[in-house]
């Protein structure tokens, strides 16, 4: 969800790393055989996880939504994962230790992060 | 090894200058293979075959390239190899430093000795399963495992602090808070509640011990059913010793990825088994709390060094495509931390 490293940029430093191996004339040594295996894996995690981007945004900011009280709006507005985490780091920065909604919000987040490893899981065949 | 392998002449050039400055070689010597190995994140490592009259030598150029995730000094790691020589550590003996920025290999370079061993890989069902059936076995990899992290702690800390840098809980919090702010590009809530914990649950200090810092399995080397190597010093520093315990008890070193991996305790020992046996071996009984607390400083500092190659890479100085891989770390280790946590 509040992952550095947007999809084209993943998908150009796939694409380099396919152009160096063409480029070789000779056999792959061990670290550039690691590097094309990276660049598989990349692929197939990214593609897990642009399947299930969409529902997770619509479901976390479903779920903040009454947690947040009058913030509630400002978080629907959020157009993306990376807009969630931002507002979430700020609320937390101004919210008193003791606010009842902090372990509301940290619970959402614990389900987030099964969800999301879940759907890493899920690669597209 | 392959021997159609053609030999990057300057890198062979400067290490066998570096091997006879200090009289590890004589001018007679020459390089008959080297390559980069796979693996190594913030040090890249080379293994070289020398041909020194009848002698065969086999070595490990350990060099700190430019885009390194880690700014840590690699002089630092040479000296700390220097301590460990006349421990029962199987670790390798060092053969000269270069300090110069300007080398063949990118950066400063040191060498060592090549232990024998396989690597073990604990994100790999098969490595896992090896480690399991040592366990249900005759457990010689889990005792050694436990029986040299109790060694390495029951270094003289102050002959430890020549060569590593002390550092206490808070400076260690604040050394891997300030790295992850320095180089995070978006902001995670997950990673900032975390470092509020942690400063939350500042555990009682115990004696200072030569810590690790990156103690695990896959920092080893495995022969024969036993430990024939510990490597990868580049995170040790003098501080509290439960760092490493913590450390090495994350989900993610039982070879979690997006799928579980092993219930041991880094694939290797039951998790109880691990902490008594220690206790045992050091005399220092360990609070579950307390390591519970170092596994989320772990998981942070895992955080903030993959953190800076995500920096690294999105700014073009690496072309190295494991950097951006670790972007799909991070949501399992944010998994790790809100379950430590409580959440």
């Amino acid at each position: 969800m509040f992952n550095a490293l947007r999809t084209d940029q993943l998908l150009i430093g796939i694409g380099s790393v396919l152009r160096a191996a063409a480029d070789r004339g000779a056999a792959l040594e061990d670290y550039e055989r690691s590097q094309l295996l990276s660049a598989y894996s990349v692929a197939r995690l990214l593609a897990a996880e642009n399947v299930a981007a969409p529902a997770m945004l619509t479901w976390i900011k479903g779920e903040l939504g009454p947690v947040l009280g009058d913030q509630e709006a400002q978080m629907a507005e959020a157009g993306s994962s990376i807009a969630v985490g931002e507002q979430l780091s700020l609320l937390f920065e101004q919210m008193p230790a003791d606010d009842p909604r902090r372990p509301e919000i940290h619970r959402i987040l614990r389900e987030m992060a099964d969800r999301e490893v879940a759907a890493l899981a899920a690669i597209p065949e | 090894m392959a021997d159609h392998h053609d030999i990057d002449e300057p890198k062979a050039k400067a290490l066998l200058a570096c091997m006879r400055a200090v009289g590890s070689v004589s001018d007679d010597a020459q390089v008959t293979y080297l390559e980069q190995l796979q693996g190594g994140w913030s040090r890249h490592s080379y293994i070289a075959e020398i041909k020194d009259g009848d002698e065969q030598l086999s070595c490990v150029v350990r060099a700190r390239p430019q885009g390194s995730t880690l700014d840590t000094d690699l002089g630092q790691e040479f000296r700390v190899f220097e301590l460990l020589v006349p421990e029962s550590l199987p670790t390798p003996a060092v053969h000269g430093f270069v300090a110069d920025e300007d080398t063949p290999f990118d950066g400063p370079f040191f060498v060592m000795d090549r232990l024998p061993g396989k690597a073990i890989n604990v994100w790999r069902g098969r490595d896992r399963a090896e480690l399991q059936a040592d366990w249900d076995g005759d457990r010689g990899i889990a005792e050694d495992h436990v029986k040299y992290l109790a060694a390495i702690h029951q270094i003289d800390a102050g002959r430890a602090a020549e060569a590593a840098t002390p550092r206490s809980f808070l400076e260690t919090v604040d050394h891997w808070q300030g790295v992850y702010e320095e180089n995070r590009i978006v902001r995670d809530p997950v990673i900032d509640e975390s470092y509020r914990w942690v400063r939350a649950h500042e555990p009682d200090p115990v004696e200072p011990a030569l810590v690790h810092g990156d103690y695990r399995i896959g920092n080893c080397l495995i022969e024969d059913g036993r430990i024939s190597a510990i490597l990868d010093w580049e995170l040790s520093h003098v501080g509290d010793p439960r760092f490493d315990i913590g450390y090495m008890s994350l989900n993610y070193h039982g070879g979690k990825f997006t799928t579980p991996g092993s219930e041991l305790l880094n694939a290797v020992a039951d998790h109880e088994w691990f902490a008594e046996r220690y206790s045992e071996l050091t005399g220092r009984p360990l609070d579950p709390e307390v390591v519970r607390t170092f596994s989320a400083v772990g998981a942070l500092m895992l955080v903030a060094i993959m953190t800076t190659g995500l920096r690294i890479y999105s700014e073009h100085r690496t072309t190295d495509i494991r950097l951006a891989w670790t972007r799909f770390v991070l949501p399992g280790i944010r998994q790790d931390l809100a379950g430590i946590m409580d959440w």
